[in-house]
C-alpha cells in the first residue's frame, strides 16, 4: 500500500489527494541527505612529494614549509634514530592532518541515523598506524578548549555545495614533515574534499599559530579502488639501534652536521631548504642565491618514485 | 498498484514543476557562473618545491608514474637544443602550466569563453564553454579546452524536487566547479627536465573554488593527465591558487628551457 489511508476511498481525486498530503507530509520531515558520496576504499596517488611521502624525507628538507624560526630550530635537533629507541616515537600515530599527506590508503565509510536517514558522520580508516577517525555531520559543537586533545582530533563537517568542509581541533602535537618539522597543539585544521568522477581531492589548511607564519595549504588526491583491501596495522616497540636508557637522540643548536645535505644531493640553494613563506612565492627565484656546491650532472637519490615497491634510493628504470 | 502510483507521480510532478513559464533563451557560460574565478591569483609554492621551484636535475622524475620509453626520453633532455629549436616553451603546455610558479590573470573573453593568462612563459589558455574542437584545429601547447560548469551529481538531479520521499531522489546540488578537457596538445614536458607528454595526451582539470577560514579566496585545480604512450597510469596532481587583490607581482616572462 502506498498511501496510508484512514476512510473508504470515494474517487480517484480522492486518492490523489490523499497521496500528496501524505507525500507533502513526508517531505517536511525528510533530512538533508548527504550531496556527495565520499564512501569507499580510495587509493592514494603519490605524485606529488613522493619521496617524501613513501620512504620519508631527507633531512633538513624544510622546501614549501612556511615554518617559523623556533620551528626550524627544533626541527635541525632531530635525529631520525628517535623513531628506533624512543617508544613513545616508535609507534606514534599519524595525526589526522599529516595522515592525508603521509601513507594515505584511505577507507570512508558513513553512519545513517536509521529512523530519519539523516547522514551522521563519516568514517575513515588508514590503515598507517592504524588511524580511525570520525567526521561529526550532526551539527553537533566543538567541545570545550580543555578537553583531550588526541591524534585524530575532533572533526565536524559541513556542506558547501557538493564540497565537504571539516573543521579539526583538540589534536596533539605531531609533525607536519617526519623529518622533525612539528606541528603544535594548538592548531586548526580545515579540509575541503570534493570528488569529480572517481577523483578524490582533499584540500588541507593547517592554521598553527606556533609552528608557521601563514597557514599551510596542501592538497592530495585518491582514485576510487573497489579492489583495495585495507589491513590491520601492527607496530613493536622494539629498540632498533643501541642506545642508552631514556636516551633520546638529537642535536643540539648548531651541531647538526647534516643539514646542508639535501641542498648538495640536488643542487638547490641552502637558505631555499630552510624553508619560510618568502620562499614559497614566485619572485623568490629572482632573489634566491646559488647552490653552494655546483650541481650534480644528474639525479642520485629518489629519483624514480611513485609507488613504495618502485622508490629505490637508486634509480632503477621504470619498465 | 500501478494506477495509484502513476497519478501519485503525476501529482507530485505538477506540484515540483509548476505552471510552464515562456522558453527562456541559452543563459551563457558567464551568467551561469556559480562562482567569479576572474582576477589575478598566485600559488604558493608548499608542494613539490623541488620539482617546480627550480629546474630539477636531470632524471629526477620521481612522483611521475612515466614508463621506460619517457624514462628514456628523459634521460636524454637538453635544455639547450631545446632552445636552439625555438622550443623552449616545452613545459608551459596545458598539461604542466598550472604547475609552473607564476601567476594567473583569468578573464572574460566573451560570454563563452573564459580567459587565463600566466605571466611565467606568457601563456594564455582558452576555456570554451558550449563548444568542441573543430575538426582543423592544430596542435598546440595549450591544445584545444572545451568547458563546463559542475553538473548535479549523477547528471540528472532529481525531477520530482524531493516531492516523493518514499523514492530515492538524485542529490541535484549544484556544484561550483569548472571542468575541463583539453585535446589537440603538442608534445611537450610535464616538468622542466624533460619528462615527456605525447600528442596524444588527454588533459582533465577540475577547477574548485573555496572561501578560507580567513575569508580568502582560494580554488584548487585537480589536473588528470592521460597519456597512453608515456605514463603507466594517469598523472594526477592539484595546485592551490590565492586570489590577490590586484596585479601586484604580475611579471610576464618568456618561456626558458633552462
Amino acid at each position: 500500500m502506498l498511501c496510508p489511508m484512514r476512510r473508504p476511498l470515494r474517487s480517484a481525486g480522492d486518492l490523489v489527494a490523499g497521496c500528496f498530503l501524505f507525500a507533502t507530509a513526508l517531505v517536511l520531515v525528510s533530512p538533508a541527505h548527504a550531496q556527495v558520496d565520499f564512501t569507499g576504499e580510495w587509493s592514494p596517488a603519490y605524485h606529488e612529494d613522493g619521496p617524501e611521502r613513501l620512504p620519508g624525507p631527507e633531512l633538513g628538507d624544510y622546501m614549501g614549509m612556511p615554518i617559523n624560526d623556533n620551528a626550524r630550530l627544533r626541527a635541525d635537533s632531530y635525529d631520525a634514530d628517535r623513531i628506533s629507541v624512543v617508544p613513545e616515537y616508535e609507534c606514534r600515530p599519524h595525526s589526522s592532518d599529516y595522515g592525508m599527506r603521509g601513507l594515505g590508503d584511505l577507507r570512508v565509510t558513513r553512519e545513517i541515523n536509521p529512523a530519519t536517514q539523516e547522514l551522521t558522520a563519516f568514517h575513515t580508516y588508514m590503515p598507517a598506524w592504524g588511524s580511525e577517525r570520525t567526521i561529526y555531520m550532526d551539527g553537533r559543537p566543538h567541545p570545550p578548549a580543555y578537553m583531550a586533545h588526541t591524534w585524530q582530533g575532533f572533526s565536524t563537517g559541513v556542506w558547501d555545495g557538493n564540497t565537504l568542509v571539516i573543521t579539526t581541533t583538540h589534536l596533539k602535537a605531531n609533525y607536519l614533515r617526519r623529518n622533525g618539522i612539528p606541528s603544535s597543539d594548538k592548531r586548526t585544521v580545515t579540509e575541503y574534499w570534493t570528488r569529480h568522477r572517481d577523483y578524490l581531492t582533499v584540500v588541507t589548511y593547517v592554521d598553527d599559530p606556533v609552528i608557521l607564519t601563514e597557514p599551510l595549504v596542501r592538497s592530495q588526491n585518491w582514485t576510487l579502488d573497489p579492489g583495495q583491501k585495507t589491513l590491520r596495522f601492527l607496530c613493536e616497540y622494539q629498540p632498533e639501534v643501541p642506545a642508552a636508557p631514556g636516551a633520546v637522540p638529537n642535536h643540539l643548536p648548531g651541531t647538526n652536521t647534516f643539514l646542508h645535505e639535501v641542498a648538495n644531493w640536488y643542487g638547490l640553494p641552502y637558505e631555499a631548504t630552510r624553508g619560510g613563506a618568502k620562499t614559497l612565492y614566485p619572485e623568490y627565484r629572482n632573489t634566491m642565491p646559488k647552490p653552494e656546491k655546483p650541481a650534480p650532472a644528474k639525479c642520485e637519490r629518489f629519483c624514480v618514485c611513485t609507488v613504495l615497491l618502485d622508490c629505490n634510493l637508486h634509480a632503477v628504470p621504470p619498465r | 498498484m500501478r494506477g495509484p502510483l502513476l497519478a501519485l507521480i503525476a501529482a507530485a510532478s505538477l506540484f515540483a514543476q509548476g505552471p510552464p513559464g515562456p522558453p527562456q533563451p541559452p543563459r551563457t557560460a558567464k551568467a551561469a557562473a556559480p562562482v567569479d574565478f576572474t582576477g589575478y591569483w598566485v600559488s604558493p609554492v608548499m608542494e613539490d618545491w623541488r620539482w617546480r621551484m627550480v629546474t630539477p636535475l636531470k632524471g629526477d622524475f620521481a612522483s611521475v608514474p612515466l614508463n621506460g620509453e619517457a624514462y628514456k626520453v628523459g634521460m636524454a633532455w637538453d635544455p639547450a637544443k631545446d632552445e636552439a629549436a625555438g622550443l623552449a616553451c616545452k613545459a608551459y603546455g596545458a598539461p604542466a602550466l598550472m604547475r609552473i610558479p607564476g601567476r594567473l590573470h583569468i578573464t572574460w573573453k566573451d560570454d563563452n569563453t573564459l580567459q587565463i593568462e600566466t605571466d611565467a612563459g606568457t601563456q594564455t589558455r582558452l576555456f570554451h564553454f558550449n563548444a568542441k574542437a573543430p575538426a582543423s584545429e592544430p596542435a598546440s601547447w595549450q591544445g584545444y579546452s572545451a568547458a563546463n560548469w559542475e553538473r548535479p551529481v549523477r547528471g540528472e538531479g532529481d525531477p520530482l524536487n524531493g516531492a516523493i520521499p518514499i523514492f530515492s531522489t538524485r542529490t541535484g546540488v549544484r556544484g561550483k566547479a569548472l571542468e575541463v578537457v583539453t585535446t589537440h596538445l603538442r608534445a611537450g614536458y610535464l616538468r622542466k627536465n624533460g619528462v615527456p607528454y605525447s600528442e596524444a595526451t588527454e588533459l582533465e582539470e577540475f577547477y574548485d573554488y573555496r572561501t578560507a577560514p580567513n575569508g580568502d579566496p582560494w580554488f584548487t585545480v585537480t589536473t588528470v593527465v592521460h597519456d597512453p604512450r608515456y605514463l603507466n597510469v594517469p598523472f594526477i596532481t592539484s595546485t592551490d591558487f590565492k586570489r590577490q587583490r590586484d596585479a601586484s607581482g604580475w611579471n610576464p616572462t618568456p618561456c626558458s628551457a633552462q
